[in-house]
């Protein structure tokens, strides 16, 4: 028997009721054998479901990173994630929480999702693989594009959110009129931002121009300097001035050298 | 390595001690350890500090390493089984921590202290899934953090509402004992409520143990729960002993031939509340252990 896959079955089982169901039902379960399932079979399905707050602790985890999409999808929306594939693969692996609800969250919450989860990821570094002679978007960045309106709902929802999000958000429907992608992709009906973590672990959130934002968005993985240039030319810059442009984007920051 | 048995000479007597967590005692009024040290330095012979690296230490554990006095450093976010749990982040924090506490051994809970990686909304505290398949990871994990800080680590049997598995909980550590070749904390308020939920008899399979591996011993009040007819104990660390946890201490006070340090779990609780469950335990502890251990002490 798999101790491993047991012990993630418990934990699954103390989050999401069907999956209890599943594991006392008749069809199989996939990742568990018969034996194990034997095992986890001989304990009171009620000793699992004890702690009545766990659920909402998770709830809350998730909220405290994702305040705004919580707020365009509701909280029983929220909830729904806790019986997800993404959650159990964080249960089945290495996974975090945060980035997995981002993952599920996929458009439901259209850019506010995405600038959450982009935020999420960031408070969540991981050591780059070495490139070199590469260069890519700085690791402290995440460059977006999103649809037109996003970040004023954003910053309209925190403010109606407050202090305590989960207290504001319980009993509360979705929240109307998150902005979402026009289904007449006209360039017009998109913004472009730009996250930085800062050096305090806290977030700054701004537009930047779509030159720029496309321009960091291509480097996010490593290419060479040529590939660069090249970008930055589609983008607008001049054969001339493309070097001196990624220089500058260089020493301010904005671009990193693998 | 020497074998556990001639190790366990050289650790240091402790005596009765208290414990805490981070924050435990700015909690309305809880007990403030240092406090309890100076007005009953008989019950609070070391402190055992309660650690999860992303919380770090609070005032109150910072001031009692500052005093001198002795500590055990009871890991809360390390899932022995899991070797990329030893990560050398966390390792490198746990020297840092170490450094500050000087503590005589690690100790915790073996059983499974987040899901996922280490991350926010992760912690909960599970027990191991008690089939013979457990031992030998939770045995590496052991045997590596040990080598890793050069300490005893001393696996404690966690508490839990649903315990899988086909070995009884003290046959389970007795094997990990064995293959870490280790001491073992032995929690008599965890075992009451697994032989509870489990339909046994408080003393049930207590020979199971090797009783001279057991180094630490905790103690601590609960409260009986149920909920849609399912009853189980809530490890609450109130002043007020089950007895079944009583029994089951008095049994390991007399059996533990070895041992070094027992803690009274009640950190955040008034001085006064706690005082009666001090005096009864330490009229339990045997002759070597009823003196106040002196500041950091650690025998060469």
């Amino acid at each position: 028997m798999n101790p491993r896959a047991i012990q993630r079955a418990i934990v699954r089982m103390m989050y999401d009721p069907a999956f209890v169901a599943a594991v006392h039902g008749t069809r199989p379960v996939p990742g568990l054998g018969e034996p194990e399932r034997v095992l986890l079979r001989q304990v009171d399905r009620r000793a699992f479901t004890t702690d009545r707050f766990r659920r909402a602790r998770a709830v809350q985890a998730i909220v405290d990173e994702y305040p705004a999409s919580a707020a365009a999808i509701g909280l029983p929306a929220v909830e729904v994630f806790l019986s997800s594939r993404e959650f159990h693969l964080v249960l089945a692996g290495r996974g975090a929480m945060a980035l997995a609800f981002g993952t599920w969250l996929s458009d439901q919450a259209a850019g506010v999702g995405r600038v959450e989860a982009a935020m999420a990821l960031l408070r969540r570094p991981e050591p780059l693989p070495a490139a070199p002679g590469r260069l890519r978007c700085a690791s402290h960045l995440a460059p977006l594009t999103v649809p037109a309106g996003t970040l004023a709902w954003y910053e309209a929802t925190l403010a109606w959110l407050g202090p305590v999000p989960l207290k504001t958000l319980a009993g509360a429907p979705p929240r109307p009129g998150l902005p979402r992608r026009s289904p007449v992709r006209k360039r017009e009906a998109n913004e472009h931002l730009l996250i930085e973590r800062r050096p305090d672990g806290g977030m700054s959130l701004g537009t930047a121009s779509e030159g720029l934002v496309r321009l960091l968005r291509h480097a996010v993985t490593a290419r060479p300097r040529d590939a660069v240039i090249a970008e930055a030319i589609t983008r607008g810059a001049t054969p001339q001035e493309a070097p001196a442009l990624l220089d500058g984007l260089l020493a301010e920051g904005l671009l990193e050298n693998t | 390595m020497t074998d556990f048995c001639s190790r366990v000479d050289r650790l240091p007597v402790l005596g009765l001690g208290v414990s805490t967590e981070y924050g435990a005692s700015l909690a309305a009024g809880a007990l403030d350890p240092s406090q309890l040290r100076r007005e009953h330095p008989r019950y609070a012979g070391f402190l055992e500090v309660g650690v999860e690296l992303s919380k770090g230490l609070d005032d109150a554990a910072r001031a009692w390493a500052a005093g001198g006095a002795a500590t055990t450093y009871h890991f809360l976010d390390i899932n022995l089984d899991e070797p990329e749990d030893l990560d050398p982040e966390w390792l490198a924090g746990v020297h840092a921590v170490c450094e500050q506490l000087r503590p005589a051994w690690l100790c915790g809970d073996a059983g499974l202290w987040h899901f996922g990686r280490r991350d926010r909304g992760h912690m909960l505290l599970l027990p191991p899934v008690l089939i013979a398949e457990s031992v030998a990871p939770m045995a590496e994990g052991i045997a590596a953090l040990r080598a890793a800080t050069g300490l005893e680590v001393l696996p404690e049997n966690p508490p839990g509402t649903a315990f899988v598995g086909d070995l009884h909980l003290l046959e389970f550590f007795a094997r990990v004992a064995e293959a870490a070749d280790t001491g073992l904390l032995l929690d008599c308020a965890h075992l009451a409520m697994y032989q509870r939920l489990t339909g046994r008899a408080p003393l049930d399979g207590l020979d199971h143990l090797p009783w001279e591996r057991v180094i630490e011993l905790h103690v601590a009040g609960g409260s009986e729960r149920e909920q849609d007819g399912f009853a189980w104990v809530e490890d609450e660390h109130g002043p007020a002993l089950l007895p079944d946890t009583w029994a089951i201490a008095q049994a390991a006070l007399r059996r533990a031939s070895n041992l070094r340090a027992v803690v009274v779990e009640c950190e955040r609780n008034p001085i006064p509340a706690v005082l009666p469950l001090f005096a009864r335990v330490a009229a339990e502890l045997p002759p070597h252990m009823r003196a106040v251990s002196p500041d950091r002490s650690r025998q060469p």
